[in-house]
Protein backbone atom coordinates (compact mmCIF):
# COMPACT_ATOMS: atom_id res chain seq x y z
CA UNK A 1 0.00 0.00 0.00
CA UNK A 2 2.65 2.49 1.21
CA UNK A 3 4.41 1.66 -1.88
CA UNK A 4 1.46 2.11 -4.28
CA UNK A 5 1.29 5.53 -2.48
CA UNK A 6 4.77 6.47 -3.18
CA UNK A 7 4.57 5.38 -6.90
CA UNK A 8 1.02 7.66 -7.17
CA UNK A 9 2.79 10.59 -5.84
CA UNK A 10 5.96 9.88 -7.91
CA UNK A 11 3.48 9.67 -11.54
CA UNK A 12 1.56 12.89 -10.42
CA UNK A 13 4.53 15.22 -9.59
CA UNK A 14 6.42 14.05 -12.63
CA UNK A 15 3.72 15.16 -14.77
CA UNK A 16 3.09 18.43 -12.83
CA UNK A 17 6.87 19.31 -13.13
CA UNK A 18 6.31 18.05 -17.40
CA UNK A 19 3.33 19.94 -17.68
CA UNK A 20 5.13 22.96 -16.31
CA UNK A 21 8.34 22.60 -18.23
CA UNK A 22 7.06 24.89 -20.89
CA UNK A 23 7.15 28.10 -18.93
CA UNK A 24 10.68 27.56 -17.71
CA UNK A 25 12.45 25.65 -20.36
CA UNK A 26 13.49 26.27 -24.44
CA UNK A 27 12.05 24.92 -26.63
CA UNK A 28 14.81 22.59 -27.97
CA UNK A 29 15.04 21.27 -24.90
CA UNK A 30 10.90 20.45 -24.67
CA UNK A 31 11.69 18.87 -28.02
CA UNK A 32 13.78 16.86 -26.49
CA UNK A 33 11.61 16.12 -23.72
CA UNK A 34 8.64 15.27 -26.56
CA UNK A 35 10.99 12.62 -27.93
CA UNK A 36 11.57 10.98 -24.87
CA UNK A 37 7.89 10.92 -24.05
CA UNK A 38 7.23 9.47 -27.23
CA UNK A 39 9.77 6.34 -26.96
CA UNK A 40 8.65 5.70 -22.92
CA UNK A 41 5.13 5.67 -24.93
CA UNK A 42 6.01 2.58 -27.84
CA UNK A 43 8.54 0.73 -25.25
CA UNK A 44 5.64 0.57 -22.20
CA UNK A 45 3.06 0.01 -24.48
CA UNK A 46 5.09 -2.56 -26.64
CA UNK A 47 6.24 -4.08 -22.90
CA UNK A 48 2.40 -4.73 -22.08
CA UNK A 49 2.31 -7.50 -24.54
CA UNK A 50 6.67 -8.02 -25.33
CA UNK A 51 7.55 -8.22 -22.11
CA UNK A 52 4.36 -9.22 -19.72
CA UNK A 53 3.47 -11.63 -21.71
CA UNK A 54 6.34 -12.88 -23.71
CA UNK A 55 4.92 -12.35 -27.09
CA UNK A 56 7.39 -10.54 -29.65
CA UNK A 57 6.12 -8.09 -32.03
CA UNK A 58 8.91 -6.66 -34.59
CA UNK A 59 5.90 -4.83 -36.24
CA UNK A 60 4.67 -2.26 -34.14
CA UNK A 61 5.37 0.83 -36.82
CA UNK A 62 2.12 -0.75 -38.39
CA UNK A 63 -0.11 0.42 -35.71
CA UNK A 64 2.20 4.42 -35.30
CA UNK A 65 0.87 4.43 -38.98
CA UNK A 66 -2.61 3.60 -38.68
CA UNK A 67 -2.73 6.09 -35.69
CA UNK A 68 -0.74 8.32 -37.99
CA UNK A 69 -2.69 8.60 -41.25
CA UNK A 70 -6.07 8.35 -39.40
CA UNK A 71 -5.63 11.44 -38.00
CA UNK A 72 -3.54 12.91 -40.98
CA UNK A 73 -6.76 11.87 -43.37
CA UNK A 74 -9.41 13.03 -41.21
CA UNK A 75 -8.14 16.21 -40.62
CA UNK A 76 -8.01 16.60 -44.59
CA UNK A 77 -11.72 16.36 -44.55
CA UNK A 78 -11.51 18.92 -41.76
CA UNK A 79 -12.01 17.09 -38.47
CA UNK A 80 -9.97 18.03 -35.11
CA UNK A 81 -6.91 16.36 -35.15
CA UNK A 82 -7.46 15.66 -31.32
CA UNK A 83 -11.07 14.61 -31.77
CA UNK A 84 -9.72 11.66 -33.91
CA UNK A 85 -7.74 10.05 -31.30
CA UNK A 86 -10.36 7.79 -30.14
CA UNK A 87 -10.81 6.49 -33.75
CA UNK A 88 -6.63 6.02 -33.91
CA UNK A 89 -7.31 4.05 -31.03
CA UNK A 90 -9.61 1.98 -32.07
CA UNK A 91 -8.26 1.14 -35.13
CA UNK A 92 -5.01 0.07 -34.08
CA UNK A 93 -7.10 -2.61 -31.89
CA UNK A 94 -8.72 -3.92 -34.53
CA UNK A 95 -5.91 -4.40 -36.74
CA UNK A 96 -4.01 -5.98 -33.93
CA UNK A 97 -6.43 -8.74 -34.28
CA UNK A 98 -5.39 -9.22 -37.79
CA UNK A 99 -2.27 -10.65 -36.36
CA UNK A 100 -2.89 -12.37 -33.50
CA UNK A 101 -6.44 -14.00 -34.11
CA UNK A 102 -4.52 -16.39 -36.52
CA UNK A 103 -1.30 -16.80 -34.77
CA UNK A 104 -1.99 -16.71 -30.89
CA UNK A 105 -3.69 -20.50 -30.99
CA UNK A 106 -0.02 -21.63 -32.05
CA UNK A 107 2.92 -22.32 -29.99
CA UNK A 108 6.12 -21.63 -31.62
CA UNK A 109 7.71 -18.36 -33.10
CA UNK A 110 4.52 -17.61 -35.55
CA UNK A 111 3.28 -14.65 -34.00
CA UNK A 112 6.62 -13.02 -33.65
CA UNK A 113 6.96 -14.04 -37.74
CA UNK A 114 2.96 -13.02 -39.19
CA UNK A 115 4.34 -9.35 -37.40
CA UNK A 116 7.06 -8.46 -39.66
CA UNK A 117 5.49 -10.11 -42.53
CA UNK A 118 2.08 -7.90 -41.69
CA UNK A 119 3.83 -4.50 -40.81
CA UNK A 120 5.72 -4.80 -43.97
CA UNK A 121 2.61 -5.37 -46.21
CA UNK A 122 1.09 -2.46 -44.44
CA UNK A 123 4.25 -0.59 -45.58
CA UNK A 124 3.80 -1.20 -49.19
CA UNK A 125 -0.18 -0.83 -49.40
CA UNK A 126 -0.21 2.65 -47.90
CA UNK A 127 2.91 3.56 -50.44
CA UNK A 128 0.83 1.86 -53.25
CA UNK A 129 -2.38 3.45 -52.92
CA UNK A 130 -3.64 6.91 -53.77
CA UNK A 131 -6.13 7.61 -51.00
CA UNK A 132 -2.60 7.86 -48.44
CA UNK A 133 -0.95 9.97 -51.15
CA UNK A 134 1.43 7.46 -52.05
CA UNK A 135 4.96 7.61 -50.93
CA UNK A 136 4.87 11.09 -51.30
CA UNK A 137 3.00 11.49 -47.96
CA UNK A 138 0.36 13.23 -46.25
CA UNK A 139 0.58 17.42 -45.02
CA UNK A 140 -1.74 17.95 -42.33
CA UNK A 141 -4.08 21.02 -42.74
CA UNK A 142 -2.19 24.23 -42.22
CA UNK A 143 -3.47 25.54 -38.78
CA UNK A 144 -3.85 22.78 -37.47
CA UNK A 145 -0.33 22.65 -35.24
CA UNK A 146 -0.13 23.81 -31.76
CA UNK A 147 3.06 22.14 -30.04
CA UNK A 148 1.98 23.47 -26.03
CA UNK A 149 -1.12 21.57 -26.87
CA UNK A 150 0.84 18.37 -28.65
CA UNK A 151 3.74 18.22 -25.78
CA UNK A 152 1.08 18.34 -22.87
CA UNK A 153 -0.75 15.33 -24.50
CA UNK A 154 2.07 13.57 -25.25
CA UNK A 155 3.49 13.31 -21.48
CA UNK A 156 0.10 13.22 -20.26
CA UNK A 157 -0.21 9.91 -22.47
CA UNK A 158 3.68 8.73 -21.66
CA UNK A 159 2.39 8.84 -17.63
CA UNK A 160 -0.96 7.27 -18.21
CA UNK A 161 0.61 4.41 -20.07
CA UNK A 162 3.48 4.18 -17.31
CA UNK A 163 0.57 4.11 -15.29
CA UNK A 164 -1.50 1.72 -16.33
CA UNK A 165 1.60 -0.59 -16.90
CA UNK A 166 2.24 -0.80 -13.40
CA UNK A 167 -1.69 -1.54 -12.51
CA UNK A 168 -1.44 -4.06 -14.87
CA UNK A 169 1.35 -5.66 -13.61
CA UNK A 170 0.03 -6.32 -10.28
CA UNK A 171 -3.45 -7.33 -11.45
CA UNK A 172 -4.93 -10.85 -12.19
CA UNK A 173 -4.38 -9.74 -15.77
CA UNK A 174 -1.14 -9.33 -15.30
CA UNK A 175 -0.65 -12.18 -13.62
CA UNK A 176 -1.92 -14.30 -16.16
CA UNK A 177 0.00 -12.73 -18.62
CA UNK A 178 3.09 -13.47 -16.57
CA UNK A 179 1.95 -17.38 -16.73
CA UNK A 180 1.41 -17.08 -19.95
CA UNK A 181 5.25 -16.00 -20.46
CA UNK A 182 6.73 -18.37 -17.90
CA UNK A 183 4.67 -21.47 -18.66
CA UNK A 184 1.47 -21.23 -21.34
CA UNK A 185 0.75 -25.34 -21.24
CA UNK A 186 0.64 -24.63 -17.01
CA UNK A 187 -0.97 -21.23 -17.58
CA UNK A 188 -3.63 -23.16 -19.50
CA UNK A 189 -4.04 -25.62 -17.10
CA UNK A 190 -5.11 -23.60 -14.37
CA UNK A 191 -7.68 -21.83 -16.57
CA UNK A 192 -5.96 -19.30 -17.79
CA UNK A 193 -7.54 -18.53 -21.22
CA UNK A 194 -4.30 -17.90 -23.28
CA UNK A 195 -5.17 -16.96 -26.22
CA UNK A 196 -7.85 -14.11 -25.02
CA UNK A 197 -5.42 -12.73 -22.72
CA UNK A 198 -2.43 -12.30 -25.18
CA UNK A 199 -5.42 -10.35 -27.98
CA UNK A 200 -6.23 -8.03 -24.87
CA UNK A 201 -2.75 -7.70 -24.38
CA UNK A 202 -2.09 -6.83 -28.08
CA UNK A 203 -5.49 -4.74 -28.57
CA UNK A 204 -4.25 -2.26 -25.73
CA UNK A 205 -1.04 -1.69 -26.28
CA UNK A 206 -1.79 -1.24 -30.24
CA UNK A 207 -4.34 1.31 -29.07
CA UNK A 208 -1.96 3.47 -27.60
CA UNK A 209 1.14 3.49 -29.83
CA UNK A 210 -2.01 4.24 -32.35
CA UNK A 211 -2.47 7.09 -30.42
CA UNK A 212 1.32 7.70 -29.95
CA UNK A 213 1.02 7.70 -33.90
CA UNK A 214 -1.61 10.53 -34.55
CA UNK A 215 0.35 13.06 -31.87
CA UNK A 216 3.51 11.78 -33.75
CA UNK A 217 1.71 13.24 -37.37
CA UNK A 218 0.04 16.49 -35.55
CA UNK A 219 3.50 17.11 -33.87
CA UNK A 220 5.26 16.63 -37.10
CA UNK A 221 2.72 17.89 -39.98
CA UNK A 222 3.93 15.59 -42.73
CA UNK A 223 3.57 11.74 -42.88
CA UNK A 224 4.86 9.68 -45.32
CA UNK A 225 5.49 5.33 -45.33
CA UNK A 226 8.79 6.39 -45.05
CA UNK A 227 8.67 8.38 -41.53
CA UNK A 228 5.55 6.05 -39.95
CA UNK A 229 5.83 2.76 -41.16
CA UNK A 230 9.53 2.00 -40.94
CA UNK A 231 10.87 -1.21 -40.18
CA UNK A 232 13.87 0.71 -37.89
CA UNK A 233 11.14 2.20 -36.05
CA UNK A 234 9.48 -1.49 -35.03
CA UNK A 235 12.81 -2.49 -34.39
CA UNK A 236 14.03 0.52 -31.73
CA UNK A 237 10.26 -0.29 -30.05
CA UNK A 238 12.02 -3.76 -29.13
CA UNK A 239 15.04 -2.70 -28.50
CA UNK A 240 13.91 -0.15 -25.70
CA UNK A 241 12.60 -2.30 -23.87
CA UNK A 242 15.01 -5.25 -24.30
CA UNK A 243 17.95 -2.98 -22.76
CA UNK A 244 16.07 -1.37 -20.11
CA UNK A 245 14.40 -4.33 -18.55
CA UNK A 246 12.31 -6.73 -20.09
CA UNK A 247 8.62 -7.33 -18.32
CA UNK A 248 9.12 -4.78 -16.10
CA UNK A 249 7.43 -1.32 -15.44
CA UNK A 250 10.59 0.88 -15.20
CA UNK A 251 12.48 -1.16 -17.61
CA UNK A 252 11.04 0.25 -20.70
CA UNK A 253 11.02 4.12 -19.47
CA UNK A 254 14.69 3.39 -18.90
CA UNK A 255 15.61 2.18 -22.07
CA UNK A 256 13.51 4.61 -23.50
CA UNK A 257 15.56 7.19 -21.60
CA UNK A 258 18.52 6.07 -23.18
CA UNK A 259 17.24 5.56 -26.80
CA UNK A 260 15.83 8.51 -26.63
CA UNK A 261 18.74 10.68 -25.52
CA UNK A 262 21.50 9.01 -27.93
CA UNK A 263 18.98 9.24 -31.09
CA UNK A 264 19.18 12.81 -30.39
CA UNK A 265 23.05 13.07 -29.35
CA UNK A 266 23.10 10.76 -32.53
CA UNK A 267 21.34 12.59 -35.35
CA UNK A 268 22.93 15.94 -34.22
CA UNK A 269 26.13 14.53 -34.91
CA UNK A 270 26.80 14.17 -39.03
CA UNK A 271 29.63 11.77 -37.99
CA UNK A 272 27.03 9.53 -35.96
CA UNK A 273 24.12 10.08 -37.79
CA UNK A 274 23.92 6.53 -39.95
CA UNK A 275 25.87 4.76 -37.29
CA UNK A 276 22.74 4.94 -34.56
CA UNK A 277 21.64 1.08 -35.15
CA UNK A 278 25.11 -0.24 -35.06
CA UNK A 279 25.22 0.98 -31.05
CA UNK A 280 21.82 -0.12 -30.73
CA UNK A 281 22.90 -3.55 -32.27
CA UNK A 282 26.03 -3.65 -29.65
CA UNK A 283 24.18 -2.78 -27.07
CA UNK A 284 21.75 -5.48 -27.57
CA UNK A 285 23.98 -7.95 -27.72
CA UNK A 286 26.05 -6.54 -24.37
CA UNK A 287 22.53 -7.14 -22.50
CA UNK A 288 22.12 -10.42 -23.70
CA UNK A 289 25.59 -11.69 -23.07
CA UNK A 290 25.66 -9.53 -19.39
CA UNK A 291 22.53 -8.56 -17.91
CA UNK A 292 19.04 -10.78 -19.68
CA UNK A 293 17.31 -8.63 -17.28
CA UNK A 294 18.37 -5.42 -19.00
CA UNK A 295 19.78 -1.79 -17.01
CA UNK A 296 16.71 -2.01 -14.47
CA UNK A 297 18.16 -5.51 -13.59
CA UNK A 298 21.88 -4.18 -13.75
CA UNK A 299 20.97 -1.37 -11.39
CA UNK A 300 19.37 -4.03 -8.44
CA UNK A 301 22.18 -6.16 -9.14
CA UNK A 302 24.50 -3.29 -7.97
CA UNK A 303 22.28 -2.24 -5.14
CA UNK A 304 22.64 -5.86 -3.90
CA UNK A 305 26.32 -5.53 -3.97
CA UNK A 306 26.72 -2.46 -2.35
CA UNK A 307 23.81 -3.46 0.34
CA UNK A 308 26.00 -6.87 1.27
CA UNK A 309 29.40 -4.53 1.07
CA UNK A 310 27.68 -2.37 4.01
CA UNK A 311 26.11 -5.10 6.15
CA UNK A 312 28.92 -7.92 5.88
CA UNK A 313 29.94 -8.19 9.38
CA UNK A 314 33.16 -7.36 10.62
CA UNK A 315 35.21 -10.20 10.71
CA UNK A 316 35.56 -12.39 14.18
CA UNK A 317 38.43 -10.76 16.22
CA UNK A 318 38.41 -14.08 18.29
CA UNK B 1 -17.87 -44.12 -0.69
CA UNK B 2 -19.90 -42.91 -3.39
CA UNK B 3 -24.00 -43.34 -2.56
CA UNK B 4 -25.32 -46.07 -4.54
CA UNK B 5 -27.43 -44.63 -7.70
CA UNK B 6 -26.07 -41.39 -7.97
CA UNK B 7 -25.17 -40.78 -11.18
CA UNK B 8 -20.82 -40.92 -12.16
CA UNK B 9 -19.42 -37.17 -12.06
CA UNK B 10 -16.60 -39.12 -14.70
CA UNK B 11 -17.78 -41.64 -17.38
CA UNK B 12 -15.14 -42.10 -19.61
CA UNK B 13 -16.15 -44.66 -22.52
CA UNK B 14 -14.16 -46.28 -25.21
CA UNK B 15 -11.09 -43.62 -24.66
CA UNK B 16 -8.47 -44.31 -26.92
CA UNK B 17 -5.21 -42.02 -28.36
CA UNK B 18 -3.15 -42.68 -30.81
CA UNK B 19 0.02 -41.42 -31.59
CA UNK B 20 1.59 -42.15 -34.99
CA UNK B 21 2.03 -46.20 -34.73
CA UNK B 22 1.54 -46.13 -30.95
CA UNK B 23 -1.43 -47.06 -29.51
CA UNK B 24 -1.24 -45.13 -26.10
CA UNK B 25 -4.50 -45.55 -24.92
CA UNK B 26 -6.54 -48.76 -26.39
CA UNK B 27 -10.47 -47.66 -26.08
CA UNK B 28 -10.86 -47.38 -21.93
CA UNK B 29 -14.43 -47.50 -20.04
CA UNK B 30 -14.65 -46.44 -16.40
CA UNK B 31 -16.56 -44.69 -14.07
CA UNK B 32 -15.98 -42.40 -11.19
CA UNK B 33 -18.50 -41.77 -8.59
CA UNK B 34 -18.83 -38.55 -6.55
CA UNK B 35 -16.38 -38.23 -3.20
CA UNK B 36 -14.17 -41.06 -4.39
CA UNK B 37 -10.51 -41.20 -4.23
CA UNK B 38 -9.92 -43.30 -7.66
CA UNK B 39 -6.38 -44.52 -7.85
CA UNK B 40 -4.65 -45.57 -11.44
CA UNK B 41 -1.63 -47.71 -11.58
CA UNK B 42 0.39 -49.45 -14.41
CA UNK B 43 3.48 -50.08 -15.69
CA UNK B 44 5.54 -47.06 -17.41
CA UNK B 45 4.17 -46.30 -20.69
CA UNK B 46 1.11 -47.37 -19.63
CA UNK B 47 -0.84 -45.05 -20.53
CA UNK B 48 -1.94 -43.05 -17.45
CA UNK B 49 -0.63 -39.21 -17.99
CA UNK B 50 -1.91 -39.77 -21.43
CA UNK B 51 -5.66 -40.19 -19.40
CA UNK B 52 -5.29 -37.59 -17.62
CA UNK B 53 -4.47 -35.19 -20.54
CA UNK B 54 -7.24 -36.49 -22.08
CA UNK B 55 -9.42 -35.80 -19.28
CA UNK B 56 -8.35 -32.44 -18.21
CA UNK B 57 -8.52 -31.36 -22.46
CA UNK B 58 -5.01 -30.42 -22.66
CA UNK B 59 -4.74 -33.52 -25.17
CA UNK B 60 -7.55 -34.89 -27.88
CA UNK B 61 -8.49 -38.10 -27.56
CA UNK B 62 -8.78 -39.97 -31.21
CA UNK B 63 -11.90 -41.87 -30.39
CA UNK B 64 -14.20 -41.78 -27.40
CA UNK B 65 -16.28 -39.84 -25.06
CA UNK B 66 -15.65 -38.36 -21.56
CA UNK B 67 -18.86 -37.21 -19.74
CA UNK B 68 -18.11 -34.67 -17.12
CA UNK B 69 -21.32 -34.20 -14.72
CA UNK B 70 -23.10 -35.61 -17.65
CA UNK B 71 -21.57 -33.50 -20.26
CA UNK B 72 -19.40 -34.03 -22.99
CA UNK B 73 -16.42 -32.18 -22.62
CA UNK B 74 -13.15 -34.36 -25.05
CA UNK B 75 -13.62 -31.89 -27.63
CA UNK B 76 -12.95 -28.46 -24.85
CA UNK B 77 -9.73 -27.14 -24.89
CA UNK B 78 -8.24 -27.13 -21.24
CA UNK B 79 -8.94 -23.58 -19.91
CA UNK B 80 -12.97 -24.68 -20.68
CA UNK B 81 -12.28 -27.75 -18.75
CA UNK B 82 -10.86 -26.29 -15.64
CA UNK B 83 -13.82 -23.81 -15.76
CA UNK B 84 -16.05 -26.79 -15.41
CA UNK B 85 -14.50 -28.00 -12.20
CA UNK B 86 -12.24 -31.00 -13.45
CA UNK B 87 -8.50 -29.90 -12.80
CA UNK B 88 -4.73 -31.80 -12.94
CA UNK B 89 -1.45 -31.71 -11.39
CA UNK B 90 1.62 -32.19 -13.44
CA UNK B 91 3.96 -35.61 -13.05
CA UNK B 92 7.53 -33.17 -13.95
CA UNK B 93 6.17 -30.02 -11.90
CA UNK B 94 5.48 -26.87 -14.14
CA UNK B 95 5.64 -24.03 -11.58
CA UNK B 96 5.61 -20.11 -12.90
CA UNK B 97 9.23 -19.85 -11.54
CA UNK B 98 9.59 -16.61 -11.48
CA UNK B 99 6.77 -15.83 -9.16
CA UNK B 100 6.07 -16.14 -5.47
CA UNK B 101 4.37 -19.43 -4.46
CA UNK B 102 1.68 -17.27 -3.63
CA UNK B 103 1.60 -15.50 -6.88
CA UNK B 104 1.46 -19.29 -8.22
CA UNK B 105 -1.35 -19.87 -6.38
CA UNK B 106 -3.37 -17.13 -7.10
CA UNK B 107 -3.12 -17.68 -10.94
CA UNK B 108 -5.52 -20.53 -9.90
CA UNK B 109 -7.77 -18.83 -7.33
CA UNK B 110 -8.52 -16.04 -10.43
CA UNK B 111 -8.72 -18.00 -13.44
CA UNK B 112 -9.88 -21.29 -11.95
CA UNK B 113 -13.55 -22.35 -12.52
CA UNK B 114 -15.65 -19.93 -10.34
CA UNK B 115 -15.12 -15.88 -11.12
CA UNK B 116 -14.66 -14.17 -8.16
CA UNK B 117 -13.61 -10.81 -6.65
CA UNK B 118 -10.26 -10.11 -5.84
CA UNK B 119 -10.60 -9.95 -2.04
CA UNK B 120 -12.46 -13.77 -2.33
CA UNK B 121 -9.02 -15.25 -4.25
CA UNK B 122 -7.00 -13.85 -1.76
CA UNK B 123 -8.83 -15.10 1.38
CA UNK B 124 -8.85 -18.79 -0.71
CA UNK B 125 -5.12 -18.47 -1.74
CA UNK B 126 -4.20 -17.94 2.41
CA UNK B 127 -6.53 -20.66 3.28
CA UNK B 128 -5.07 -22.93 0.73
CA UNK B 129 -1.13 -22.70 1.68
CA UNK B 130 -2.66 -23.02 5.04
CA UNK B 131 -3.91 -26.59 3.90
CA UNK B 132 -0.32 -28.05 1.84
CA UNK B 133 1.82 -26.18 4.52
CA UNK B 134 3.67 -23.92 1.85
CA UNK B 135 2.29 -20.46 4.15
CA UNK B 136 5.74 -20.45 5.37
CA UNK B 137 7.07 -20.15 1.85
CA UNK B 138 4.70 -17.59 0.40
CA UNK B 139 6.78 -14.83 -0.25
CA UNK B 140 9.51 -17.12 -1.54
CA UNK B 141 10.17 -17.48 -5.68
CA UNK B 142 9.12 -20.67 -7.07
CA UNK B 143 11.95 -21.56 -8.57
CA UNK B 144 13.31 -21.58 -5.34
CA UNK B 145 11.40 -24.60 -3.58
CA UNK B 146 12.42 -27.99 -2.60
CA UNK B 147 10.74 -31.04 -4.84
CA UNK B 148 8.19 -31.63 -2.06
CA UNK B 149 7.45 -27.93 -1.81
CA UNK B 150 7.17 -27.93 -5.30
CA UNK B 151 4.56 -31.22 -5.35
CA UNK B 152 2.67 -29.36 -2.63
CA UNK B 153 2.08 -26.54 -4.59
CA UNK B 154 1.03 -28.23 -7.79
CA UNK B 155 -1.50 -29.82 -5.76
CA UNK B 156 -2.15 -25.89 -3.92
CA UNK B 157 -2.40 -24.21 -7.44
CA UNK B 158 -5.01 -27.18 -8.77
CA UNK B 159 -7.26 -26.34 -5.41
CA UNK B 160 -7.15 -22.74 -5.51
CA UNK B 161 -9.19 -23.48 -9.27
CA UNK B 162 -11.96 -24.37 -6.75
CA UNK B 163 -12.18 -28.37 -8.91
CA UNK B 164 -14.99 -30.70 -8.41
CA UNK B 165 -12.63 -33.88 -9.58
CA UNK B 166 -8.45 -33.58 -8.62
CA UNK B 167 -6.45 -35.07 -11.14
CA UNK B 168 -3.41 -35.89 -8.94
CA UNK B 169 -0.41 -36.80 -11.34
CA UNK B 170 2.27 -39.03 -9.24
CA UNK B 171 2.62 -35.98 -6.42
CA UNK B 172 4.23 -38.83 -4.13
CA UNK B 173 7.52 -39.19 -6.31
CA UNK B 174 10.58 -38.07 -4.83
CA UNK B 175 9.09 -37.70 -1.52
CA UNK B 176 10.11 -39.36 1.35
CA UNK B 177 8.28 -41.60 3.59
CA UNK B 178 7.49 -39.22 6.21
CA UNK B 179 6.39 -36.34 3.28
CA UNK B 180 3.93 -39.04 1.53
CA UNK B 181 2.14 -40.23 4.95
CA UNK B 182 1.69 -36.36 5.05
CA UNK B 183 0.41 -36.22 1.31
CA UNK B 184 -1.67 -39.31 2.05
CA UNK B 185 -3.06 -37.03 4.91
CA UNK B 186 -4.03 -34.08 2.43
CA UNK B 187 -5.03 -36.72 0.05
CA UNK B 188 -7.61 -37.50 2.24
CA UNK B 189 -8.67 -34.44 3.70
CA UNK B 190 -8.58 -32.45 0.09
CA UNK B 191 -11.44 -35.73 -0.84
CA UNK B 192 -13.24 -34.89 2.71
CA UNK B 193 -14.00 -31.13 1.90
CA UNK B 194 -16.23 -32.79 -1.03
CA UNK B 195 -13.67 -33.07 -3.95
CA UNK B 196 -13.06 -36.39 -6.01
CA UNK B 197 -9.41 -37.36 -6.41
CA UNK B 198 -7.95 -39.18 -8.95
CA UNK B 199 -4.19 -40.45 -8.56
CA UNK B 200 -1.46 -41.73 -10.68
CA UNK B 201 0.74 -43.14 -8.21
CA UNK B 202 3.68 -45.57 -8.73
CA UNK B 203 4.12 -46.02 -4.75
CA UNK B 204 1.71 -48.96 -4.64
CA UNK B 205 1.16 -48.88 -0.53
CA UNK B 206 0.07 -45.33 -0.65
CA UNK B 207 -2.43 -45.94 -3.56
CA UNK B 208 -4.04 -48.67 -1.87
CA UNK B 209 -3.61 -47.06 1.41
CA UNK B 210 -5.76 -44.07 0.44
CA UNK B 211 -7.79 -45.27 -2.76
CA UNK B 212 -11.37 -46.61 -2.77
CA UNK B 213 -11.35 -47.72 -6.22
CA UNK B 214 -7.77 -48.35 -8.14
CA UNK B 215 -7.88 -48.68 -12.36
CA UNK B 216 -4.85 -50.76 -13.68
CA UNK B 217 -3.69 -50.18 -17.08
CA UNK B 218 -1.19 -51.79 -18.96
CA UNK B 219 -0.34 -51.29 -22.75
CA UNK B 220 -3.14 -48.43 -23.11
CA UNK B 221 -5.50 -51.31 -21.73
CA UNK B 222 -7.36 -51.64 -19.15
CA UNK B 223 -6.47 -54.80 -17.17
CA UNK B 224 -8.24 -54.52 -14.10
CA UNK B 225 -10.49 -52.07 -11.69
CA UNK B 226 -12.18 -52.65 -8.30
CA UNK B 227 -11.17 -52.38 -4.70
CA UNK B 228 -7.40 -52.26 -3.60
CA UNK B 229 -7.42 -55.85 -1.84
CA UNK B 230 -8.75 -57.13 -5.39
CA UNK B 231 -6.84 -55.55 -7.69
CA UNK B 232 -3.41 -56.00 -5.62
CA UNK B 233 -4.67 -59.93 -5.63
CA UNK B 234 -5.81 -60.03 -9.66
CA UNK B 235 -3.33 -62.43 -11.36
CA UNK B 236 -3.09 -60.20 -14.39
CA UNK B 237 -2.00 -57.48 -12.36
CA UNK B 238 0.48 -59.02 -10.76
CA UNK B 239 2.27 -60.62 -13.23
CA UNK B 240 2.17 -56.99 -15.24
CA UNK B 241 2.75 -54.93 -12.48
CA UNK B 242 3.54 -55.95 -9.29
CA UNK B 243 5.52 -58.52 -10.26
CA UNK B 244 5.72 -62.17 -9.14
CA UNK B 245 5.97 -61.96 -5.45
CA UNK B 246 3.17 -60.83 -2.86
CA UNK B 247 2.56 -57.25 -3.07
CA UNK B 248 3.44 -56.79 1.36
CA UNK B 249 6.66 -58.33 0.34
CA UNK B 250 7.90 -57.20 -2.90
CA UNK B 251 7.15 -53.40 -1.81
Amino acid sequence: MRRRARSLALGAASLALLLAAPSFLERGTLNDIWNVAFAVILASAWNLLGGFAGQISIGYSAFIGIGAYTTALLALKGVNPYATLPLAALLGAAFSFVVGLPTFRLRGPYFTIATIGVSEAVRVVATGVAFTGGSSGLRMPAGSFDFTRNYASMVILAVAVVSLSAWVKNSPFGRALAAIRQDIDAAESLGVHSARYKLLAHALSAAIVAVAGSLFAINFQYISPGSVFDFRLSLSIVLMPIVGGLGTVGGPVLGALLFGYLQIKLLSSPALRDSYLFIYGGMLIAVMLFEPKGLLGLFHRLRRAAGRAVSRPVPDAG
Amino acid sequence: MPAEGAAPILEVRGLQKRYEGLLALAGIDFDVSRGEIFGVIGPNGAGKTTLFSCLVGAVRPTTGTIRFRGERIERLPGYAVVARGLVRTHQIVRPFREMTVEENVSIGAHFGSGRRRKEDADKRVGEILEKTSLSLRAGALAGTLTIGELKRLEIARALATEPEVLCLDEVMGGLNPSEIAEAMKLIRSIRDSGVTVLMIEHHVHAVTGVSDRILVLNFGQKIAEGTPSEVVKDPEVVSAYLGTEPVESNL
